[in-house]
């Protein structure tokens, strides 16, 4: 090696990338526009697209800018396996100590780029914030999607973003080497970061002045998305404390089960009310044993937390010495 | 190495230069070799620079510099997963132990004990919001672990490292290391402390950690029996529904031989606590397994603190409280 790498760029080219000649032609147009962007910033770097899966459009225009760029470095999997494993592969085979991520659709402005490794500067992790999602897009339901989604975010997590659809991030590689990333985790590094003591900063940046495209995100997306928003904000509240989530959630339940059953014997004890013919006992004794199984569910995570401890470290130093 | 001294700071610049002089003042009269790790747990304040500064001049000062504030247990498990002595002793940041106790603590380690506990016989703090629910939870501990100590609380402690570095150490479990390690039968002693009004900075506790407090009391207790034979534990509990079980379907389905109506909801309510016998008979299993994947290891336990004496049977003291005055 001559010169050591400063900059590492993970372009995920993934699932939501159709594989047409327009696509393609789209793509490598990206490449381009990010080389620019890349040139600006002045430090010496290297761009990685990951080719998701069999996309032999993609993956030729890509090798063809190869050719001619030697900075450009494409690695392709066998199989589609989505973008968190994307951006890890890219992250394995990359020595830069900034990571940035791009998107691999036109998202941002390539002057973005040295926005973002800009706003790195007091941080260790950059978030890209799109211009228009500050404002709000001219598609008002689209809006309304997006506020709820970040909204949510919010009240589970505590912490205040307003784009994590941007994919465009700069962070130090330290992030990538003390976070696992998997599932659709990725939309949620910037949380997972900060969880880990990182500090992150949103960078408002231009929108790509191509035409946005028309479909944007389905219901589909957005259900899934929730579903990623409860498991990380569990992994991130709870992860060393399942009793407490668990607990909590069979207290309630087992009491209000209890509180229905007792009533239910009183009065058949108190009052001759035949038990036989009453569905409040089934009712209630539903919740008691719900109550008693979530618990014991978090007994059990318990256990693993135990048992796994000292392999589990909870906390992240940052500096030792001597 | 003889010796670690682990002390989390947080937000205590004033008491580190204090702090720094008292402990290596207590240990210079020894002929230990020693270290003493300074574990800043994310503080917002110089504590940090302050802590750097003295390691530049002393190299068995180690500084860990958490990047953000992970709470008290966390940091002292950072230092004594980073420290290399034979003993650890571990303490507060904010002076309120008197780190001339030190030596103390040690002697009594070499005495042959595992676990020396620090009591702060005379506690300089507030009577309504600190002493009293500090009795009344170390009353409680004690009743629940079956380690009848005076004060969990303190954090001046003493270990021998190969037992204090397999107990594991998570949420806020700094409170109950002695329980914890009583898995292990461990040989305990616990010894009258000093204890100084605070002269720098803020309490950082309140009242609200009791509801935490209670919570971890009672996993460390169910943990604690359960963890070498969770099958066994979780049959046992499985038996009270399953005995519920079994008389409700019997009153239910028993009126059918006499040509009578089964009761739906009653035979309802059998089958649900029988499913309830079952999924705990199947959560043991699952537990079983959790522990046998798991790095913890049963046999470690015991033969962390057991001696082999000349005919080579096991023997091994009873866990006791001994209390010794310091002498001053």
């Amino acid at each position: 090696m001559t010169n050591r790498i400063e900059l590492s760029v993970i372009v995920p080219v993934t699932y939501g990338q159709q594989d047409s000649t327009a696509a393609a032609t789209e793509v490598a147009a990206l490449a381009k526009d990010y080389l620019a962007g890349l040139d600006s910033v002045g430090k010496s770097f290297e761009i990685l697209f990951i080719v998701d899966g069999d996309k032999p459009e993609t993956f030729d225009a890509l090798s063809q800018l190869a050719l001619t760029e030697q900075r450009i470095r494409i690695l392709k999997f066998a199989k589609a396996f989505g973008d968190a494993t994307a951006i890890v592969a890219g992250f394995r085979n990359s020595s830069g100590e900034i990571i940035l991520t791009l998107p691999a659709s036109p998202q941002v402005s390539s002057q973005a780029i040295p926005d973002l490794v800009a706003g790195l500067e007091n941080t260790d992790m950059a978030v890209a914030c799109r211009s228009d999602r500050v404002s709000g897009t001219s598609d008002r339901s689209k809006n309304w999607r997006r506020r709820g989604f970040h909204w949510l975010v919010r009240i589970l997590s505590g912490e205040r973003y307003s784009d994590l659809g941007c994919a465009a991030r700069a962070f130090s590689r330290k992030i990538l080497e003390e976070i696992p990333l998997y599932g659709a985790h990725h939309i949620f590094l910037p949380l997972l970061a900060a969880k880990q003591g990182f500090r992150v900063t949103e960078v408002v940046v231009k929108v790509h002045d191509s035409k946005p495209k028309s479909g944007g995100y389905n219901a589909k997306f957005y259900l899934q998305r929730i579903l990623d928003i409860f498991t990380v904000v569990f992994l991130v509240r709870f992860t060393k404390k399942p009793i407490r989530f668990f607990g909590m959630i069979g207290s309630v339940t087992f009491i209000f089960g209890m509180t229905v059953l007792s009533y239910v014997i009183f009065q058949r004890l108190f009052f001759g009310t035949p038990l036989a013919d009453r569905p409040a006992l089934l009712v209630s004794s539903l919740f008691t044993v719900l109550g008693l199984q979530v618990f014991a569910l978090g007994l059990l995570g318990e256990l693993i937390i135990f048992t796994h401890a000292k392999d589990l470290k909870e906390y992240t130093i940052e500096k030792v010495i001597n | 190495m003889d010796l670690s001294v682990v002390v989390p700071i947080f937000n205590e610049e004033e008491s580190v230069p204090l702090l720094y002089r008292a402990i290596t003042e207590s240990i210079a009269t020894s002929s230990m070799t020693y270290e003493l790790i300074l574990v800043d747990d994310g503080s917002s304040d110089n504590s940090y620079a302050v802590a750097a500064q003295l390691a530049a001049q002393d190299s068995r000062l180690k500084v860990i510099k958490f990047r953000r504030n992970y709470g008290q247990t966390p940091a002292m498990a950072a230092g004594i997963d980073n420290s290399s002595g034979q003993i650890i002793v571990t303490m507060d940041g904010d002076l309120q132990n008197d780190p001339r106790d030190i030596p103390i603590l040690i002697d009594k380690i070499h005495e042959g004990y595992d676990i020396v506990v620090g009591w702060r016989f005379n506690r300089q703090d507030k009577l309504f919001s600190r002493k009293i629910p500090s009795k009344i939870a170390n009353w409680l501990i004690g009743k629940v672990t079956g380690v009848p100590i005076k004060d969990n609380g303190c954090s001046l402690k003493a270990f021998r490292a190969d037992v204090i570095k397999k107990v594991p150490l998570y949420n806020e479990m700094h409170r109950f290391i002695p329980a914890m390690a009583s898995i292990a039968g461990p040989r305990l002693a616990e010894i009258r402390v000093r204890h100084h009004a605070r002269e720098f900075g803020e309490s950082k506790y309140g009242l609200s950690r009791v509801y935490k407090v209670l919570l971890d009391l009672m996993t460390i207790k169910m943990i604690a029996s359960f963890a070498t034979k969770p099958l066994v534990w979780f049959s046992l509990l499985a038996l009270l529904p399953l005995v519920t079980s079994t008389i409700l379907m019997s009153t239910a389905i028993l009126p059918v031989f006499l040509d009578e109506d089964m009761s739906i909801p009653i035979a309802g309510t059998g089958l649900i606590f029988f499913t309830l016998a079952l999924f705990l008979i199947v959560g043991g299993a699952i537990a079983e397994l959790i522990v046998r994947t798991g790095t913890f290891n049963a046999a470690d336990y015991p033969l962390m603190t057991s001696t082999l004496d000349e005919v080579g049977q096991e023997t091994k003291t009873e866990t006791q409280a001994n209390i010794q005055e310091p002498n001053d």
